[in-house]
């Protein structure tokens, strides 16, 4: 910088920045942070004058989380909601906007618009009568009822993210692959659906994470602690235990770990699916 | 191009899918809140209205709209402006910028239930570590979750939390849109960071901000669990809003008709702001 006079207040604006900056990061990571280190500090530390620091280390909230809790068994439950949910969400939401995409009707955007609409109904609106058709054919309590329910959620957002994908697709990409001798499905699953792969993924990991950290429809559609999925199953810890905070948090460091580890390897696509306004929250 | 049997398939298979989650559910809820059943596999008996009148006619009802619109307002204003500053300084550039972004960006990613679990548990009234940090500097005995007034205050706050990093990434994304030349041109005209803030970015940034205000309004009137887990609506029903009492009364006071009286109510309030959403930004064909 040219002007010495001008350095000075520059680098004070500098240090005001770092601080700032160093604040907003401790904002948003101490709570993580300490959800973390509650679940591996021994008792004896965590329960009375508890230090910032982690330790001293212990594995006996994890080891008690497996064996005395429904936890492994809502953690598989979880899963296996998640991954229907998944896979139900990418065939049918393909399908959509596919279609919407590239037919040529009017009130084509009235499908888009429904979808964006259902999108941002309130949970219980739809979870009353979800549970009052699925208790009518006793298939309330099951794994199956509650991924119908996240399909609710994330069946609109699949369409919404999708359609944005198709649409900026150039319609002559299928007609050269049908000249070339590809069937209109062929052209679909050899052509379009390839370069689609980041849609693709972008609608796989919402609805995943959509799925993995409900709550409100587990808790309306599942009453047994067997078929709960893990937030329910943690959820209900705080009253039936008697103080047991490290095991919750061990517990909730679990259910977020997943979380970390698709966060940290695919951002690029929660970033494109934030913007597009992919999470409802 | 011509459409053929593919797509005809795909769009009424999909449509299908479509009408049995989402159509039908929202015809039968709007159906079980004329009809008098105790629980959902009771025999219903239609009313009519009555769900609606005896809903009005309470007074419960009328607070939980009150609540709901203070924990909707308090939050939305919070993690606006709160968003928006975190915005303005990850803006600019510093070492770890790429770092920072990710970490401001995690308490939205995270499951509520344990972001929920953890305030409950850091904000203990013995053992939380918010609680003891706050006693080594003075302050005792926080009421967290006893009064009514800080009740609140922490179901909004947890919400800020959760939330503001919505806000924080879209804003930066239309930060990204203003053109450079405007800053140029303020500083050309002598205006100070906090007068270009409000004369060049606000302006410029407003459609997005309306946009960004409506969502936050549409999802914070109908929040559920973050509450739920909170305080179950209470301490003596303070932060009880519509979400809430549309649980209790179809799942725990044997009131599925009225449940699904305050769901369609909900329902009937959300369609105004999703109304304007759609006024505000259409949806593009191409």
């Amino acid at each position: 910088m040219k002007f010495s006079f001008l350095f000075k207040n520059s680098s004070l604006r500098r240090i005001g920045l770092y601080l700032l900056v160093i604040l907003i990061s401790v904002y948003s990571f101490f709570p993580i942070y300490w959800m973390i280190i509650s679940g591996t500090k021994a008792p004896t530390h965590l329960f009375s004058s508890p230090s910032l620091v982690p330790g001293p280390f212990t594995w006996e909230y994890y080891t008690m989380l497996f064996q005395v809790t429904y936890f492994p068994v809502q953690f598989m439950n979880s899963v296996i909601v998640a991954l229907g949910t998944v896979g139900i969400t990418m065939v049918t939401s393909v399908m959509i906007a596919y279609a919407v995409s590239r037919y040529r009707i009017r009130g084509k955007t009235l499908i888009i618009g429904v979808m964006l609409y259902a999108y941002m109904f309130p949970p219980l609106l739809l979870a009353i009568p979800l549970f009052s058709i699925f208790a009518k054919f006793g298939l309330a309590d099951t794994l199956f009822s509650l991924v119908i329910a996240h399909t609710t959620i994330t069946l609109p957002l699949g369409v919404w993210l999708l359609w944005g994908f198709f649409k900026a697709m150039p319609f002559e990409l299928e007609e050269a692959a049908m000249v070339d001798g590809y069937t209109r499905l062929g052209a679909f699953l050899r052509v379009v659906l390839p370069l689609s792969l980041p849609g693709l993924i972008t609608v796989a990991i919402f609805s995943f994470l959509l799925s993995w950290t409900d709550y409100t429809y587990s808790l309306i559609m599942i009453m047994s602690d067997a078929h709960k999925t893990v937030p329910v199953g943690l959820a209900g810890m705080v009253g039936s235990y008697e103080l047991r905070w490290g095991e919750i948090m061990a517990g909730a460091t679990l259910i977020a770990l997943p979380l970390l580890i698709i966060f940290a390897f695919f951002s690029r696509y929660f970033i494109h699916g934030l913007t597009t306004g992919a999470l409802k929250g | 191009m011509k459409s053929d049997w593919v797509i005809n398939a795909f769009l009424v298979i999909g449509l299908l899918v479509t009408a049995v989650c989402i159509v039908l559910p929202l015809i039968h809820a709007i159906q079980l809140s004329f009809f008098q059943l105790e629980s959902f596999v009771s025999e219903p008996k239609y009313i009519g209205l009555k769900n609606y009148s005896e809903t009005f006619a309470d007074s419960v009802f009328w607070w939980a709209l009150l609540h709901g619109c203070i924990y909707a307002g308090g939050s939305i204003i919070f993690q606006v402006s709160l968003g928006i500053g975190i915005a303005l300084v990850l803006s600019k550039s510093f070492k770890g910028q790429q770092i920072v972004r990710g970490l401001s960006l995690l308490p939205y990613l995270l499951p509520v239930v344990i972001v929920t679990l953890t305030f409950l548990w850091m904000m203990d009234g013995t053992l939380g570590i918010i609680t003891i940090g706050l006693a080594k500097i003075g302050i005792r005995d926080v009421p967290w979750f006893e009064t009514p007034f800080t009740a609140m205050a922490m179901v909004i706050f947890v919400s800020v939390w959760l939330w503001t990093p919505f806000v924080t990434t879209c804003f930066l994304a239309g930060l990204q849109t203003v053109p450079k030349a405007l800053y140029d041109a303020a500083k050309v005209d002598g205006l100070g960071p906090w007068q270009t803030f409000w004369q060049v970015t606000i302006p410029v940034l407003k459609p997005i901000l309306t946009i960004i205000i409506l969502l936050r309004a549409i999802w914070m009137f109908n929040k559920f669990e973050v509450v739920w887990l909170l305080t179950q609506g209470g301490p003596v029903g303070a932060t009880e809003h519509l979400p809430i009492l549309a649980y209790r009364k179809a799942f725990l006071m044997f009131n599925v008709g009225g449940g699904a009286a305050v769901a369609t109510i909900s329902f009937m309030i959300l369609s105004i702001a999703v109304f304007i959403y759609f006024k505000l930004s259409p949806i593009e064909e191409k």
